[in-house]
């Protein structure tokens, strides 16, 4: 179980460096694991990308002449397949961002008004959303095809943005649900004895002891929204709207496709989602700090 | 069990009172001659460009617009199952390879017939392509035409030439007869191995059950060259129970788990998907490979030296009785679903993307990866049958002058989900993995097969 | 199946009438503040009638036909699915949990170098779906793959034909779906951990409490909820998603690793029949229902404890 272990320093003591010693070896090893486990799919498709032909069964384990064409070609939209590339990232992070943040609005205030507020009968809003996961996503396709079609939304961005935000909403009120519980309501209660409106509250204490949960659910509305391809086949059209999923899905109509160029678009458009969690992630230690002295 | 009307549903669900509230017209500002359509993307870019010359050509005969959106295949499959499913539809679909999803949209009663259109050209088009163009609808009772066919392809041989010369063989030698002909490739492994090709194997055989397409279509032309043509014929019925089919069942899948288990063939090929034979074939991990289109050869087409010297394309060698064979054929084109609003433009835009000239320059600019369905047409222009170009010919003789039959799609539904459920290439992998014998394998696949044709019952 | 689900929602419905009212009332919101909670509710309730009422009462429609049902039980491929799919969630979605879970304790190590490794970590997550699990499938391969290569180069092993065998076939997508969904769960985890006030460990810390005695009683009681929502929300989710199947395994070898959301997809996609591709995703229900049911009264004891 030394997994669980909090980092803290020990006294100095003989068996206690020993023991760090074993510990700090075991992580190291465990570290090599993971970074075994994690990188081998995404190096392989490195391999493809890095490929003149696209060659899925070179049998190398090292690039054999590595070439940077497919990554040359992807940054310059040089294959037809590509050619709206960075119109359709941009695409991309209108859709993940919008769907992020209505996920994070929407998800956050319910929980707030159901958890906090203690909204009469709220907890059948927050049932009934459990009505969205009863049918998988997928399969709920052709419905919504036809209600984004009644909205007058075919070809529109927001379509898509709507659909995944019903996705990922209920996801987010319960997640926030579980974590408010570790917020003391004396904060709150201390705040309206001060004289604090409602909105003030969800403002200045609970949006900021949320950020852990806020970072990690929104990082998720972010990737659903930008890896899913489904709902983007099925509500948009023309090139001008499409997601680069919609775009990488286009290799997938020949058995002949420049898999190179197929691998180089997909690690580009892996980079975004990582950065972010990872510029994002400081916010969550601002946030456990503000819990620490306050509570 | 609470069996909901759709009506009643829709009317119990608020979601709906809002969808009226806030629906707007389908095509707000759409005239009315306007079509919607849906385009298929190709495989290469000059197919989607001529198919925007068709378009541009069109409007600009006929003063009509065409409102067209084009998608891969992945995304116009579930775009059409679902505006068929809610009602939601555009005027027309085009698509290269409906057939497995077709036959369930006619059946259904789903599409508008389109016998109209058919009738125009009906003289000049294949007999192949017309059969594969009608389908029995289950409403009306009746087999009529649901398709506008413009295109149609088949399965060649695609071998490198090269490797077949290093292994010290003559291509030409190759027998005239389907199994001698496959035979005639297994003695190039030993050679070509010793020649520092380690991991390369005679033949490319797609025993696959993952596939969708390939395992499908390799089983069906061993059938056909084993006399096993008529498993399924135009009525719709199934044939298990002729002697002679079921002679060709066994010789057919025999054949293929003896060159599996004899190590021939890659084993992994049991579980190929249908772009990974395409994958090995291009690094040179077999020599041959049985595929459709010419997309193999065409993927090349920047190595003049593989495309112009190296790959051979050919045609389908006789069946084991010496006989030539029928290819199996698919057809590619347009269809209206019930429900279009311009219906009207839809065809006219078809009958004009129908006539011999207009298909000719779109397949013709779309690097002749698919034939035309007018079999005159492949006379009358030379580039068809241009002998400086190494593949064509083989390919155009054998998807349009030679024998062809339509592929078993366009008779039953059933076929499709027979293919789905990968029946056939299954009874491979039951005598190669389960030790099952051929005659045990074919009577399991027999009878589930007559399962699922029993579920359509032509009237 | 839509009536169990109705019969199964009516008597989760009638528990929850049988609250003693009051509980309901007790936050004792005044005038303004109540507005102010209506108004906060108002945009989940809109996303709730304008997208999901009517997409889940369709669906519901679509796979309600009892023909459909016999349809489903007379292809040979179902209950093999169903096997499948129990394997595949039970193992997959369990196992993902539990190593998420021991993996977050990892990543709050405050190392330069596991901070690293968070993000590389995390890649596998950010990938698109469909080239990753492609990836996997070629690398798979038997006489050509990237695994079976390294294994000869490295160690002079002759890997198997992955994909060739049931067992390893499941284990493949099983391995995939792991790969792919791990990071999420963890980061999810990590968030939690990050919630445990530091005084809790410190007075562990006076009270003598070390290492698995500290994770015993500190970390554990607090995540439980949080670990039961994510796994039963995790395996509702899994039980629909057919991405690592259908790309990685592809079903094979002969249809033996299809589980009920890849064999849905082919009803509804490839042959045109999305009735019968919703039925067969509807057979999950009786399993899915009863964590529905669980989900729901984890939601409402959680708010009768604050």
């Amino acid at each position: 179980m030394s997994l669980a272990l909090a980092p803290g320093r020990r006294p100095g003591r003989p068996r206690y460096r020993l023991r760090r010693a074993v510990v700090e070896t075991l992580c190291l090893a465990l570290g090599f694991v993971l970074v075994i486990w994690s990188l081998m799919p995404v190096y392989n498709m490195v391999l493809i990308a890095l490929s003149e032909h696209g060659a899925v069964f070179s049998g190398d384990i090292w690039p054999h002449a590595p070439s940077l064409e497919s990554f040359v070609v992807v940054w310059t939209q040089g294959f037809w397949y590509l050619e709206h590339f960075w119109r359709q990232f941009g695409n991309s992070f209108f859709v993940g961002l919008m769907t992020m943040f209505l996920t994070l609005l929407i998800g956050s205030l319910t929980s707030f008004t159901i958890g906090r507020l203690r909204l009469r009968h709220g907890w059948l809003l927050t049932n009934a959303a459990l009505l969205t996961y009863v049918i998988p996503a997928s399969f709920l396709a052709i419905p919504f095809y036809r209600i984004m079609q009644g909205y007058g939304l075919g070809d529109n961005p927001w379509s898509v943005i709507a659909a995944m935000v019903t996705f990922a909403t209920p996801y987010a009120i319960f997640i926030f649900q579980q974590y408010g519980k570790s917020i003391p309501m004396e904060l709150d209660e201390s705040a309206r004895i001060d004289g604090a409106s409602p909105l003030q509250i969800y403002v200045w204490i609970y949006l900021p002891l949320m950020a852990p949960a806020l970072v990690a659910v929104g990082t998720y509305a972010l990737l659903l929204a930008w890896n899913e391809y489904l709902y983007q086949f099925l509500l948009l059209s023309s090139p001008d709207v499409m997601t680069v999923p919609v775009a990488l899905a286009q290799f997938l109509n020949s058995d002949e496709s420049p898999w190179n160029y197929m691998m180089a678009t997909a690690i580009v458009y892996a980079v975004p989602p990582i950065v972010m969690y990872y510029g994002f992630r400081r916010y969550m230690a601002a946030g456990l700090t503000m819990g620490g002295v306050k509570g | 069990m609470v069996t909901m009307s759709r009506r009643s549903a829709m009317a119990a669900s608020l979601g709906f009172a809002a969808t009226s509230v806030l629906s707007r017209p389908y095509i707000a500002n759409a005239a009315a001659t306007t079509a919607t359509v849906w385009q298929v993307q190709g495989f290469f870019p000059e197919e989607d460009a001529a198919f925007r010359k068709v378009v541009a050509d069109y409007e600009k005969a006929s003063g009509n617009k065409i409102d067209y959106s084009i998608m891969p295949f992945m995304a116009l499959n579930q775009k059409s199952v679902s505006a068929l499913t809610s009602g939601d539809v555009p005027d027309l679909i085009f698509h290269d390879a409906p057939e497995t999803i077709l036959p369930q949209f006619a059946w259904n009663d789903t599409l508008l017939d389109v016998s109209d259109v058919v009738d125009v050209q009906k003289s000049k088009l294949s007999p192949t392509a017309l059969d594969c163009a009608s389908y029995y609808n289950s409403v009306k009772k009746a087999r009529s035409f649901y398709l506008c066919p413009i295109k149609q392809a088949c399965e060649p041989f695609h071998i490198w030439g090269d490797l077949v010369e290093k292994a010290g063989f003559k291509l030409s030698d190759a027998p005239k007869t389907w199994d001698a002909f496959w035979d005639f490739f297994k003695p190039m492994q030993k050679p070509l191995r010793d020649k520092g090709m380690r991991k390369i194997y005679a033949l490319g055989l797609q025993v696959t059950t993952v596939g969708p397409n390939d395992g499908n279509n390799l089983f069906a032309a061993f059938m056909i060259a084993n006399g096993g043509k008529d498993i399924v014929t135009k009525d719709g019925k199934l044939h298990t129970d002729d002697p002679k089919i079921r002679e060709a069942m066994i010789k057919s899948i025999t054949w293929m788990a003896a060159a599996y288990t004899g190590g021939f063939v890659p084993p992994e090929a049991l579980s190929w998907n249908d772009a990974d034979d395409n994958n090995a074939f291009h690094e040179k991990l077999f020599v041959i490979d049985f595929d459709g289109t010419l997309s193999t050869e065409l993927a090349m087409f920047k190595d003049k030296k593989a495309y112009l010297e190296e790959m051979v394309t050919m045609g389908l060698p006789n069946g084991n009785d010496g006989k030539p064979v029928p290819a199996l054929v698919g057809t590619g084109g347009g269809f209206i679903p019930k429900g279009s609003k311009n219906a009207e433009v839809a065809k006219e835009y078809m009958k004009y993307f129908m006539q011999p000239e207009v298909m000719n320059a779109n397949l013709k600019e779309g690097l002749g990866r698919w034939v035309p369905a007018i079999p005159s047409i492949v006379k009358d222009d030379p580039f068809w049958l241009d002998p400086k170009d190494p593949h064509r010919p083989p390919y155009v003789q054998e998807a349009v002058l030679g024998p062809t039959i339509p592929s078993y799609n366009a008779f039953n539904p059933a076929w499709g989900q027979v293919q789905a459920e990968q029946l056939w290439t299954q009874s491979v992998a039951d005598i190669v993995k389960n030790g099952m014998t051929a005659q045990a394998a074919t009577d399991k696949a027999f009878k589930r097969a007559e399962a699922i044709f029993a579920k359509f019952t032509f009237g | 199946m839509s009536s169990t689900a109705q019969q199964a929602l009516a008597v989760s419905r009638s528990f929850v009438a049988s609250r003693p009212a009051h509980r309901a009332w007790h936050g004792g919101l005044l005038g303004t503040e109540f507005a102010w909670a209506i108004a906060f509710a108002i945009p989940y309730a809109a996303v709730f009638c304008a997208f999901v009422v009517y997409p889940v009462a369709y669906g519901l429609w679509l796979g309600s036909k009892p023909a459909l049902y016999t349809e489903l039980f007379s292809d040979p491929r179902f209950l093999n699915a169903v096997l499948n799919t129990v394997l595949y969630v039970g193992i997959g979605v369990n196992l993902k949990m539990a190593l998420a879970f021991l993996l977050s304790g990892f990543f709050m190590r405050k190392r330069w170098w596991v901070k690293s490794l968070l993000v590389i970590y995390i890649l596998p997550w950010a990938v698109p779906a469909l080239p990753a699990f492609m990836s996997i499938h070629w690398l798979l391969n038997g006489q050509w793959g990237f695994l079976n290569s390294a294994l000869w180069m490295l160690f002079g092993i002759d890997g198997p034909i992955w994909l060739n065998s049931h067992w390893l076939g499941l284990g493949a997508n099983i391995g995939s779906y792991i790969w792919k969904n791990m990071p999420f769960w963890t980061v999810i985890f990590i968030a939690g951990r990050m919630a445990i006030p530091q005084e809790l460990y410190e007075a562990a810390d006076m009270d003598g409490a070390t290492g698995l005695r500290r994770f015993r009683y500190v970390t554990l009681p607090l995540l439980a909820q949080l670990y039961l929502v994510s796994t039963l929300l995790s395996t509702i989710w899994s039980l629909g998603d057919f991405n690592a199947v259908f790309f990685v395994s592809g079903g094979g070898p002969a249809m033996s690793t299809e589980v009920l959301a890849t064999l849905g997809i082919r009803y509804a996609f490839t042959i045109g029949d999305p009735r019968l591709g919703v039925a067969c995703v509807m057979c999950a229900l009786p399993l899915l229902l009863p964590m529905v049911v669980l989900l729901m009264h984890k939601l409402r004891t959680q708010e009768v404890q604050l």
